[in-house]
């Protein structure tokens, strides 16, 4: 499939980008050959086939107990304050 | 002394019979940095007061007779997307150009405990997305072997501190070959663990299921004794395996005759260099001449590696890269209308080309009214990958492969074409879509005198099986067939 120089534009505005003008075309030519690429994956008969979202070799505990223990650099990420000096992130509207 | 030409068992031998000290040898480190860095460019940053201060500290240990650890004194180096504490992490980014993280990754705190000194963190593609370092945010980082080619990458800086002898060993990060593929252009030993071998605690994430962290270094046993040091379970990453840390240095003399090496009949075909085959052809004679039984495989969806590799790694890479918004790391650009328009300018400023395209390819990959076919489709062919390597398992013990088609590749020359730069990943990606470990040994080098490397992969923590593999290839002159 061709990706179109509005396709870049949606993309990035999802992706918090900003693409420059001249930016665009390159990039729709770029990633259309990509796009076109990977297309070679419709050759192939997926029915039935199960994702793999990750090669699982074992987990002990995908979710640990929940109880305070001790961190590196955990209380002195507190003590340094401009660590946490964010900006306004509520707006009006 | 020239750091070249040792290895870190001798030089731990070294110290112990007083032949020399820990603090000689930081001292040379940082003279041989001083000397050909500003070529190669390997490092993105030095950390020399530490290092002097660890190997003082060392120096008066091993003077008093104390016990010394494993890689007692050893120069080491960290790719520069692992954490250390309050040592800038730059991930080869601008956007975390001054980010100094408030912990240490638990593969370097191990190294640490074994005894290692870090020396330096080393240059590579921003975010480890890229084959050749090109992609750094900051400079570009040279082949030592031919100034003019790529290192390799993403982990080129680390391949080039290990190839200078700069540091005995570095720790690299491998998601589609980014420890390997240096590792072969730079003629040094690169290893990519099983997948949950060692803990990605302080890795900074590019794709998380297929990221891992693993050595590079002069020798198939400093890779084993790094890997020792560092594998093992940990509370701080989920997908930590709770296997033990094997037992891989004591083993690696044990005979390896008999065992059967698959040749994957995919690997040999259109688009391989012709003296790359050359070599590769001599390494299969050298393992017959050990009494290794090789057999004809076929991993037949190999042809769909790449396209499913670039799907997954970008989906996961534009949710990674989420994070960086200019509230919590780095770089914070203003804005005077609204936040969006400080998050769009802070990512616009801070992110390089080729990690644009990136997020822009995932995001549009998982994006309403593509996700299944796409990135879901992906993960099916995935399947299939695994299944594939699966069944190869079930007729060899270890597959042999080159690890790239071709030796190291001039600078600039495929920079502006990101898909001939992507399938030169070839060989190395489907490794890490099935979780396998796999090295890459030097096997010689062409006629422009530009190392090859051999890559060998097996089964799912058969590391130990693996390395005794590689060594007895280093034993036979393998290196240098």
């Amino acid at each position: 499939m061709k990706i179109s120089e509005s396709d870049i534009e949606y993309v990035a505005k999802l992706a918090m980008l900003e693409v420059a003008d001249d930016e665009k075309k390159e990039l729709a030519e770029q990633l259309s050959r990509i796009v076109e690429y990977v297309e070679k994956l419709n050759k192939l008969d997926l029915s039935g086939i199960e994702p793999t979202p990750q090669v699982v070799t074992s987990a002990k505990h995908a979710i640990r107990d929940d109880r305070v223990a001790p961190r590196t650099g955990s209380s002195d990420a507190s003590k340094t304050v401009k660590l946490f000096k964010v900006p306004k992130v509520i707006t009006e509207r | 002394m020239n750091l070249k030409n040792i290895t870190a068992d001798k030089l731990v031998a070294l110290y112990k019979n007083r032949d020399l000290t820990v603090t000689e040898v930081i001292t040379n480190v940082y003279e041989e940095i001083d000397r050909t860095d500003p070529d190669v460019r390997a490092f993105m940053s030095l950390c020399r007061d530490r290092a002097f201060q660890e190997a003082r500290r060392m120096d008066t240990k091993i003077a008093a007779g104390e016990p010394m650890e494993p890689l007692a004194g050893v120069p080491i180096a960290i790719k520069d997307n692992i954490t250390i504490r309050d040592i800038t992490t730059t991930c080869g980014s601008r956007i975390l150009e001054n980010y100094a993280p408030p912990y240490t990754s638990t593969a370097v705190e191990r190294l640490r405990s074994a005894g290692a000194i870090v020396v330096g963190k080393t240059n590579c593609d921003e975010f480890a997305m890229g084959s050749t370092t090109e992609n750094s945010g900051f400079f570009v980082t040279r082949n030592p072997h031919n100034l003019d080619r790529v290192p390799g990458g993403s982990s080129g800086g680390s391949a080039v501190s290990v190839a200078s002898g700069t540091s005995l060993i570095a720790l690299g990060s491998d998601t589609g070959g980014s420890i390997r593929t240096p590792a072969s252009f730079c003629g040094v030993v690169g290893l990519k663990p099983t997948y949950g071998r060692v803990s990605r605690y302080g890795l900074v994430a590019f794709a998380s299921s297929l990221d891992q962290i693993g050595p590079l270094a002069k020798s198939v046993r400093e890779c084993a004794q790094t890997l020792e040091a560092i594998s093992g379970f940990d509370h701080f990453d989920s997908t930590s395996a709770d296997t033990p840390a094997p037992e891989l240095v004591k083993i690696l003399e044990q005979p390896i005759k008999g065992t059967r090496i698959g040749i994957p009949k995919e690997y040999f075909v259109g688009g391989l260099d012709r003296e790359v085959k050359a070599k590769i052809e001599a390494c299969m004679r050298l393992y017959e001449g050990l009494g290794c039984e090789l057999r004809e495989i076929s991993l037949p969806h190999t042809e769909y590696a790449i396209a499913t590799y670039y799907l997954i790694a970008t989906a996961e890479a534009s949710s990674n890269l989420a994070r960086y918004d200019g509230v919590r790391y780095g770089l914070r650009e203003a804005a005077d209308s609204s936040l969006r328009e400080m998050y769009r300018r802070t990512r616009h400023n801070g992110f390089g080309k080729e990690v644009k395209r990136r997020i822009l390819l995932g995001t549009y990959a998982l994006s309403a009214g593509y996700y299944d076919a796409y990135y879901l489709k992906a993960l099916k062919v995935r399947t299939l990958m695994l299944k594939d390597f699966q069944k190869a398992y079930e007729q060899v013990d270890i597959i042999l492969t080159p690890t790239s088609p071709t030796v190291a590749f001039k600078i600039g020359e495929k920079t502006g074409d990101p898909l001939s730069m992507y399938l030169s990943d070839i060989f190395t990606i489907t490794l890490n879509l099935a979780g396998l470990p796999g090295i890459s040994v030097p096997c010689g080098k062409n006629s422009e005198n530009l190392p090859v490397g051999m890559q060998l992969m097996a089964n799912h923590f058969e590391e130990a099986l693996l390395l005794r593999v590689a060594h007895h290839f280093e034993k036979a002159g393998g290196f240098t067939v």
